[in-house]
């Protein structure tokens, strides 16, 4: 039967991952980045409900994409208070800007 | 407070007074109380021992009015007793034997025959504790304080002399008031003399604590608390002969002094371990403690009754001592009777008498005092009269009932040795202090002679009459060289009595009154002695004893113990007048020296005035004048009767009865010596009958010998001095061939493995840890490149790696 | 058949947002391609009868997270900061890497052989069958330590554990960052004294 399966969700998913990295490489502007990396969890999240759906990992895999969901809600507040500091101290959100760690 | 209480807080008040002083003025100047002009160190001084003065006067009336001067009325000494001592104070008589032991409640009891019952018996010495320092098992160290008529007249004397000189000082030592003094006998190599600060004030300062140690001494307790203050006091004497420090000679005579003084000391410290082993006490006097009582020294050994308690055990080496208690009871641990060897006890003696030789420069120790008139001339007359020699025959006198009697005859040959070795040395010295010094060697002698021969009353007599007339002369002697610009030269000297005669005249009483001079017949209204000054009748009293002496012991040798004396008085007149007839007497023999005499300010001719008056009058009455009587009061051991021993040798002590039988002879003879001795001189010296010079050339040798002061210096130079050099040089041959090269050897061993250590740790050790270190950095460094803290290329190298991981897992590892 | 319809549509969707977001400049803009692309997700969580999680995920993320950006967007894209450009070879480059870690990525789900995860005879889960598709109870239950979906045969298996505990860490881990957040973006006096100590 040549239903959807597993796999083109996967695949879905695996788009998502890269471009949320590519999201992250590339994008100059902090706000970008951060949406680069709900790109990567949305990714990753939407491997947990298919494993979910399709394998015996069951009910456990949609708990801990609802974790996520939360953690990554979480991840933005404090990311984005990152970046208004950021901004605040730079005047302005590219991370480019922002080398003080340079070795 | 009773009478020992005051007396102790007087004595203890003028004792600790100069130590006040003396913290005071050393730390004056450091702590900018004061500067070096200031005269005021020298004015606390004075008014420190002035009030000591005035406390211990105090005292000793206070003491006379306790005791309603028993002291001074007549003693018992059977038909001694004298007319005028008037019959009113008859009652209150009492016997020399009452008055040793009425401290007792039982010899109050004894003391019942005396003829009035309220005439209660005055304690013979006052006692007690300061402060207990340390007990070590039995042995306590203790400040003590003993306190008798001794005591009091020491305490008076020492104060009073102590401030006639501090007065004197003051006058005599204002070149220190300087900052920049220049000390014309020190020549430094560039033809300059050095100059330094002046020292006005540590003069002052070490006077001040001179006057504390001598004061602590005579106030002690206990033997121990005499060393301390003996050793006190030769290290003050150390510093005051030694106080112009520049100068060699004043450096070497102190060093002399405090030398001479060790080897005397060693034998005072071997004394020391003697009692405290075989005797187990320090102390002088009984004390109860806690019920116990502990007997002191002189009960120990002398009893109540002042007999040594000696076995009968015919053999010397066996007979023993037996130690009883102050009510004459025998002492025993259990049945063993406690018991000190007889030779021991002469032992003990021998070493404490050691002691007295060092301190009071009796032969064979007496060439440290001339070389001491290298200090200035104020502590030459402390030194000579008041304090450092006066402590040995103080010790002496002090520790009298503690010698058996063959001690006291070595004391009495060693006194009489150096009385007249000293006498003849003086007949030729030339420089006026040397010959006061070696006056007061003599007379030191004469002391020692009469203690040994029994007469202790009259050798202590001798020493406070010497203290008022050798400090005159000394200061007479200082006030000379000071108006005469520090010329101590007598053949320059001639005829000063024109230009110092307040100078001359107190110096001529005080040759009158060492020399003894007399005008027999001439009755003394009061007394009914001979008109004479002080020096008469001690000497007298000196010489009476020895002459009692003599004529007990049958012994032919004895009789040196009189002739000597008796000569050496006939020298001691001759060589004190031919010093005052140089002096100030005849013709000016260096004009230079004439033109510059004057004669001094007040502050230094008043106290030659008062003591003056005190050398000529403090012993009036001789024997039965207050001194004497006051002294004799203190006598431990009743020399009421005679007291024979027959152990080493047969000696036998002449009692007061004795002596008073040939006391006209013995004065009459003394008398005549001085005479002969002061008519020589003034033949020779004033009259120029024959001159002095052609008897030097005839009697080169003996002059000769006399002039190196019997060659002591020599003697003791090839005994001890030239061997000691030799051992010590061969020491330093052996330290520089033998240890000198072993250490050098090591030494360059070590250095040559040192440096190889180094090089060692510099190219390896160092180099290793560099390397690691430098490689670390510059990898850190390479490393740093990457760290390029931006956030994209982090991501992407995640990325990169990610893949390269991928790719590599599925390409290198097999499926 | 319409499922499948259903699914390429939000697949393509979800990838089309993607890579919106990633090729659009405009922050803004930007932000709606990451609304279009979290939304399908949520449609696909419906496909996958994930009914609760797909609910969440359109509250949280649509209607909270990407508002929550927005906002910053506001905040700090103020005039000409709205478009910061990415240069060509940035872009080139994450397009090669990004391109590599798809295949890499892709190669390795084809090459996984995903049925071997299923046990013997179980097609598919019962509780996902159920037509009306509600996972709400099972996930309160789980959450509250219970699991009526994998209950044990009472004597070799155990029933599996629940989420009780990290239910309540994450619930206090949630309250502690907000909280943090709050701290961290609150007003501050800006100064260039500051600004020159931080940039130096």
């Amino acid at each position: 039967m040549e239903s959807v399966g597993l796999n083109a969700y996967l695949f879905v998913g695996a788009v998502l991952f890269v471009c949320g990295i590519v999201c992250m490489a590339i994008k100059r502007n902090g706000i970008g980045v951060l949406m680069g990396v709900e790109l990567v969890l949305n990714g990753a999240n939407l491997n947990f409900v298919a494993f979910a759906h399709y394998t015996p990992l069951g009910l456990d895999g949609q708990v801990i994409a609802l974790f996520v969901i939360v953690l990554a809600a979480a991840e933005a507040a404090v990311a984005l208070a990152i970046a208004l500091n950021f901004y605040n101290n730079h005047l302005t959100i590219d991370v480019d800007r922002g080398n003080e760690l340079q070795g | 407070m009773d009478t020992g209480t005051v007396l102790r807080n007087l004595l203890t008040l003028a004792w600790l007074l100069p130590l006040a002083g003396f913290v005071a003025e050393i730390y004056a100047l450091q702590l900018r109380w004061s500067h070096r002009l200031s005269k005021a160190p020298a004015q606390l001084a004075v008014a420190c021992i002035g009030a000591g003065f005035l406390c211990s006067l105090s005292a000793l009336l206070y003491w006379g009015n306790a005791t309603e001067w028993a002291a001074l009325k007549p003693a018992e000494h059977g038909h001694h007793a004298e007319e005028h001592a008037g019959a009113e104070h008859a009652e209150a008589e009492m016997s020399p034997v009452d008055a040793l032991h009425p401290a007792e409640p039982e010899a109050a009891a004894d003391a019942e025959h005396t003829a009035v019952a309220h005439a209660a018996p005055v304690p013979k010495f006052y006692a007690g504790t300061f402060y207990k320092l340390a007990q070590f098992g039995p042995l306590e160290i203790t400040l003590d304080w003993y306190i008798d008529s001794l005591t009091l007249v020491m305490f008076t004397m020492v104060t009073f002399i102590a401030t006639c000189i501090h007065l004197f000082a003051m006058g005599y030592m204002k070149d220190e008031l300087t900052e920049e003094y220049e000390d014309h006998q020190v020549h430094l190599p560039g033809g300059h003399h050095f100059t330094r600060p002046g020292r006005f004030h540590r003069f002052f300062a070490f006077l001040s604590l001179f006057c504390f140690s001598m004061l602590g001494l005579v106030l002690a307790g206990n033997i121990f608390q005499v060393f301390i203050f003996w050793e006190l006091v030769g290290i003050c004497s150390y510093l005051l002969i030694g106080f112009y420090v520049e100068r060699h000679s004043a450096s070497t005579a102190a060093n002399k002094a405090f030398i001479m003084n060790r080897v005397g000391d060693f034998g005072f410290l071997i004394g020391l371990m003697i009692l405290i082993t075989s005797l187990g006490t320090f102390r002088f006097f009984d004390v109860e403690n806690d019920g116990v009582e502990q007997t002191g020294l002189f009960s120990l050994i002398r009893g109540d009754d002042g007999k040594l308690d000696v076995s009968d055990d015919p053999s010397v080496t066996k007979s023993v001592v037996y130690l009883r208690d102050s009510h004459g009871h025998r002492l025993a641990d259990g049945t063993t009777p406690r018991t000190i060897s007889y030779l021991l006890l002469i032992a003990a003696g021998l070493g404490v008498f050691a002691g007295s030789i060092g301190k009071s420069a009796q032969f064979p120790l007496q060439t440290w005092l001339p070389d001491a008139m290298e200090g200035p001339t104020p502590v030459s007359a402390l030194v000579h009269s008041a304090t450092m020699v006066a402590a040995g025959v103080y010790l002496a006198g002090r520790f009298y009932p503690m010698f058996p009697p063959e001690v006291l005859l070595g004391i009495a040959y060693i006194g009489c040795i150096t009385l007249f070795i000293a006498a003849t040395i003086a007949v030729v010295a030339t420089d006026i202090k040397k010959v006061l010094a070696y006056s007061t060697i003599s007379q030191l002698g004469y002391m020692m002679l009469a203690i040994g021969v029994g007469g202790w009353a009259a050798g202590l007599f001798h020493l406070v009459t010497h203290a008022f007339f050798k400090s005159l002369m000394f200061l007479c002697s200082g006030s000379v060289i000071a108006g005469c610009h520090h010329e101590q030269d007598m053949r320059k000297m001639g005829g000063l009595r024109h230009k110092m005669p307040l100078t001359a005249y107190t110096m001529l009483v005080g040759v009158i009154a060492i020399a003894g001079l007399a005008i027999p017949g001439v009755g003394n209204a009061l007394f009914g002695q001979a008109l004479a000054f002080s020096g008469y009748h001690s000497k007298d009293a000196i010489v009476a004893s020895a002459l009692a002496f003599s004529e007990l012991n049958p012994n032919p040798l004895h009789n040196i113990l009189f002739i000597t004396p008796l000569v050496t008085a006939g020298i001691t007149a001759f060589y004190m007048f031919r010093l005052w007839f140089m002096t100030f007497a005849g013709q000016p023999q260096d004009e230079h020296v004439y033109e510059h005499a004057h004669e001094n300010p007040a502050i230094m001719t008043v106290p030659l005035l008062v003591l003056s008056l005190l050398a000529a009058g403090c012993a009036i009455g001789g024997e039965d004048g207050w001194l004497y009587r006051l002294l004799a009061f203190s006598e431990t051991v009743p020399a009421v009767e005679r007291a024979t021993s027959a152990r080493v040798a047969t000696i036998v002590l002449p009692s007061h009865h004795d002596v008073h039988d040939v006391h006209g002879t013995a004065g009459g003879m003394a008398l005549l010596a001085a005479f002969a001795g002061t008519a020589v001189a003034y033949l020779l010296y004033c009259r120029k009958v024959v001159n002095p010079d052609d008897i030097r050339r005839q009697a080169g040798g003996v002059y000769d010998f006399l002039v190196d002061k019997w060659r002591f210096d020599t003697l003791y130079d090839v005994a001890f001095v030239r061997p000691c050099h030799i051992v010590a040089s061969w020491c330093q041959g052996f330290d520089q061939k033998v240890l000198d090269v072993v250490l050098h050897t090591s030494a360059a061993i070590t250095v040559v493995v040192s440096k190889w250590e180094r090089t060692f740790d510099e190219g390896m050790v160092d180099g290793l840890v560099n390397l690691v270190g430098t490689s670390t950095t510059n990898f850190g460094r390479s490393l740093r490149v990457i760290q390029t803290g931006r956030l994209r290329q982090y991501v992407m190298w995640i990325a990169v790696g990610v893949v390269v991981l991928f790719v590599a897992l599925f390409t290198a590892l097999p499926k | 058949m319409t499922t499948d319809m259903l699914f390429w549509l939000f697949a393509a969707l979800v990838c089309g947002g993607a890579l919106g977001v990633v090729v659009t400049q405009n922050v803004v803009r930007m932000a709606f391609w990451l609304i279009l692309s979290l939304g399908s997700v949520s449609a696909l969580f419906f496909l996958l009868h994930a009914d609760f999680l797909g609910a969440a995920q359109l509250l949280i993320y649509v209607g909270g997270t990407v508002v929550l950006l927005v906002f910053g967007v506001m905040l700090t894209a103020s005039g000409p900061y709205m478009q910061i450009k990415t240069s060509a070879a940035d872009g080139l480059l994450g397009a090669c890497v990004g391109g590599l870690l798809l295949l890499v990525l892709v190669s390795t789900i084809s090459a996984m052989d995903w049925s071997q995860l299923h046990p013997a005879g179980a097609e598919s889960i019962a509780f996902t069958e159920r037509p009306e598709g509600n996972t709400i109870r099972p996930l309160g239950l789980a959450f509250l330590g219970l699991r009526p979906d994998r209950p044990g045969d009472g004597f070799s298996v155990k029933p599996a554990p629940g989420y009780l505990l990290p239910f309540e860490i994450v619930s206090v881990h949630l309250l502690v960052v907000l909280v943090g957040a709050a701290y961290l973006a609150r007003a501050k006096r800006r100064t260039h004294a500051s600004d020159d100590s931080l940039s130096a």
